[in-house]
């Protein structure tokens, strides 16, 4: 090989392109005293699985119609603690936490009373039918802040979501019916706001019980009354799932139906307010959901009314507004699509 | 025979109509959908008219421009809306009282995104599962199977956010097929597809339809993918039944002969028409409708009398797309392609059509 070529061939430098370098390359052919070695490139496939497609055919049996509304419930209702399951965000678990903690705020003040010997305190925070009326339907903090955002979070996604995403297909393509779908939403919801509103008015009474080693003549005084808070409770629970999944299922978002339902909650209670100290009429609370409830669950208890007008006209208010969020929570289920809205 | 017996047995369970049961099997082993005058009105807008459509076992393909009653159809037979008039069963099952039945065993692959994408695919699988009924461990454990089959056992545990397009559809098609259902319904199952993905998919609804002997209903725009799964197909058009058969047997509507001209093909062209041949023509391609045998000297004279020389002639093995186009031609509309109709919709359309269809 001449010393002055310059050319680089094969990583070889000094090697010209020539017909003999060719020949090498194309079929490795020399004069037969090379050394012998030889480089060869590594395979790039390291191993692996090979895929293979096969159908497998299923025979079981499918469960009935209660099996698969139970599915729909556990789905929702798990979710608040499980993964694989509707994935509630972090922020509705938090809030949900801390509005139980602050719902069982007057057991632990009760229970401080009762420590420490304090007759006031537990007057104040201990079980009575104004304080059994005040766990689930007092106004700051319960219902001003805590029930209201929970109901925002839960139901914000509840329904819009299955718009949103298309999965309702999933759901109308199966042998699910739309009220069954209706039913299984709103339960999930009564449910969980149940567990917080009403729940807790049992941990509250219990623990009171416990607490105090209360006999016989205490429970029977007080049982009726636990009862019919109870009832004001599930009443409150009711309306405003029945209000919460009516605005969820109008929207296409999770923000409208959330921010909706505070300002129905929030603003109506805030427009009476103010109408009420203009011209000291009550029945403009008539438009408060909140206020309607409070007023049956004050009637119910047996409590002196913040209204002048008769509870009667509260109930009205009250079934005419769940009539109406009914409506529309089942007329716009019923055009929801199994192809995209 | 297994079909058979599992057919009889269904059988027993059907309350609609006065047919004879033994009639009635022989439907039900022909036919997984069958509608007599189906027809579906909303208010004035007829989307379904008058429709007997009969949709044998294997995989048939439903074509039809946008707006043509495609989605109406589909609902219909899942039982979802009821029909204005007319009757009809899918798998022996009447549409207008037996819809939960027959969504039990249908299988329903929507065109547009149907899945929650915060949801794992085998959480959303199984959930599906248990939406039908199965018991949450069955769910679970038929939705890893499905997943694998589809080709998503790896990326199982992901959200199906995170998920491409031909991932999305893989895992949709795992959501309908978790319950081996006797019918599936799948609705452009290639949407959005690349080459790859779309090649998978074809071959692993072909698999189920021809390995795991289960019927599909494939609603798509792309001719070439009904061809190479479904061996029949149903075509509507303005909520009427246009055709509806072994795609084979279409094609013999109209036999073509291929005829590529050199120097003076519009000569040729109108040498033929005036000779009372059907010709479609793309520039030196000439396609002409055969009558008969005669038809060859027919070409070779009109070519011999104008002076274009011919460069091949050959009997033309028609596509799908070419039946089509044929159909559509029939019905008085010019299009160059299945696209002009299937996709850009009715606002292409040249308006021409025969009264009875609505033109």
């Amino acid at each position: 090989m001449s010393e002055d070529v310059d050319a680089e061939f094969l990583g070889q430098e000094g090697l010209a392109v020539t017909g003999k370098a060719r020949m090498e390359a194309a079929y490795g052919s020399g004069d037969g005293d090379e050394k012998l070695t030889a480089q060869v490139s590594q395979s790039s496939v390291v191993g692996g699985t090979i895929f293979e497609q096969k159908y497998r055919p299923w025979r079981g049996e499918l469960n009935p119609r209660w099996m698969r509304n139970w599915s729909i419930l556990r789905h929702h209702l798990l979710g608040i603690v499980k993964k694989g399951h509707k994935p509630w965000g972090w922020p509705l678990r938090l809030a949900l936490l801390s509005c139980f903690f602050v719902a069982m705020g007057d057991l632990s003040l009760a229970f401080l009373g009762t420590v420490i010997g304090d007759s006031d305190i537990y007057r104040l925070f201990g079980v009575s039918r104004g304080n059994l009326y005040g766990h689930v339907l007092g106004f700051f903090p319960r219902n001003a802040i805590c029930f209201p955002v929970i109901t925002a979070l839960l139901i914000g996604g509840m329904i819009s979501d299955d718009r949103r995403h298309g999965t309702s297909a999933v759901y109308f393509s199966r042998p699910i019916n739309r009220r069954d779908y209706t039913a299984m939403k709103f339960i999930s919801i009564a449910i969980i706001l149940g567990l917080l509103i009403v729940g807790t008015l049992v941990l509250y009474y219990v623990g009171d019980i416990v607490m105090r080693g209360e006999g016989w003549a205490w429970l029977i005084d007080t049982f009726p009354a636990f009862l019919l808070a109870a009832l004001a409770g599930s009443i409150l629970v009711f309306t405003y799932t029945s209000i919460g999944l009516a605005l969820s299922s109008v929207s296409q978002g999770r923000f409208f139906p959330a921010v909706a339902f505070m300002a129905i909650i929030l603003g109506s209670k805030l427009l009476a307010f103010l109408v009420w100290q203009l011209f000291e009429r009550s029945v403009i609370y008539l438009i408060s959901p909140y206020d309607v409830v409070a007023h049956i669950g004050q009637s119910l208890l047996g409590l002196s009314s913040d209204y002048s007008h008769p509870w009667t006209w509260s109930l009205v208010s009250m079934l005419l507004m769940n009539a109406a969020a009914l409506y529309v929570l089942t007329s716009r289920i019923a055009s929801m699509e199994v192809s995209r809205e | 025979m297994e079909l058979r017996i599992k057919t009889i047995q269904v059988d027993e369970k059907l309350k609609v109509y006065d047919i004879p049961r033994r009639i009635k099997v022989a439907i039900l082993m022909e036919n997984v959908i069958q509608t007599y005058s189906l027809t579906k009105s909303y208010g004035p807008h007829i989307a379904l008219d008058s429709m007997n459509l009969k949709v044998q076992q294997g995989a048939t393909g439903l074509l039809g421009p946008n707006g043509a009653g495609k989605s109406t159809l589909i609902k219909t037979l899942l039982g979802l809306i009821t029909a204005t008039e007319g009757e009809g069963e899918v798998l022996g099952y009447n549409i207008r009282t037996e819809g939960e039945e027959i969504r039990k065993r249908i299988g329903y692959m929507p065109e547009y995104d149907c899945l929650d994408p915060r949801l794992s695919a085998v959480d959303q699988i199984k959930y599906s599962g248990e939406l039908l009924g199965m018991n949450p461990s069955v769910a679970t454990q038929r939705a890893h199977e499905v997943l694998e089959y589809v080709g998503l056992r790896d990326q199982r545990y992901r959200e199906i956010g995170t998920f491409s397009t031909g991932m999305a559809q893989a895992a949709k098609l795992a959501t309908s097929i978790i319950h081996d259902p006797q019918l599936l319904i799948a609705d452009e199952p290639t949407n959005g597809l690349d080459t790859q993905s779309r090649e998978f998919m074809l071959s692993t609804v072909t698999q189920i339809v021809q390995e795991g002997g289960r019927s599909m209903l494939m609603a798509s725009h792309l001719m070439e993918d009904v061809e190479k799964v479904c061996s029949r197909i149903v075509m509507l058009h303005k909520g009427k039944l246009i055709a509806q058969g072994r795609i084979e047997d279409l094609k013999g509507i109209d036999q073509e002969i291929e005829v590529h001209a050199w120097g003076g093909a519009t000569k040729l062209e109108q040498e033929l028409n005036d000779s009372g041949l059907k010709v479609r023509r793309t520039g030196r391609v000439l396609r002409i409708i055969k009558d008969d045998e005669d038809s060859y000297s027919t070409i070779i004279g009109a070519a011999t009398k104008t002076g274009c020389q011919i460069r091949r002639m050959h009997d033309h093995e028609p596509s799908l797309e070419d039946l089509f186009l044929v159909i559509m031609e029939r019905l008085g509309y010019e299009v160059k392609s299945s696209e002009d109709l299937l996709v850009s919709g009715p606002t292409s359309r040249k308006v021409d059509a025969p009264e009875e269809l609505k033109g």
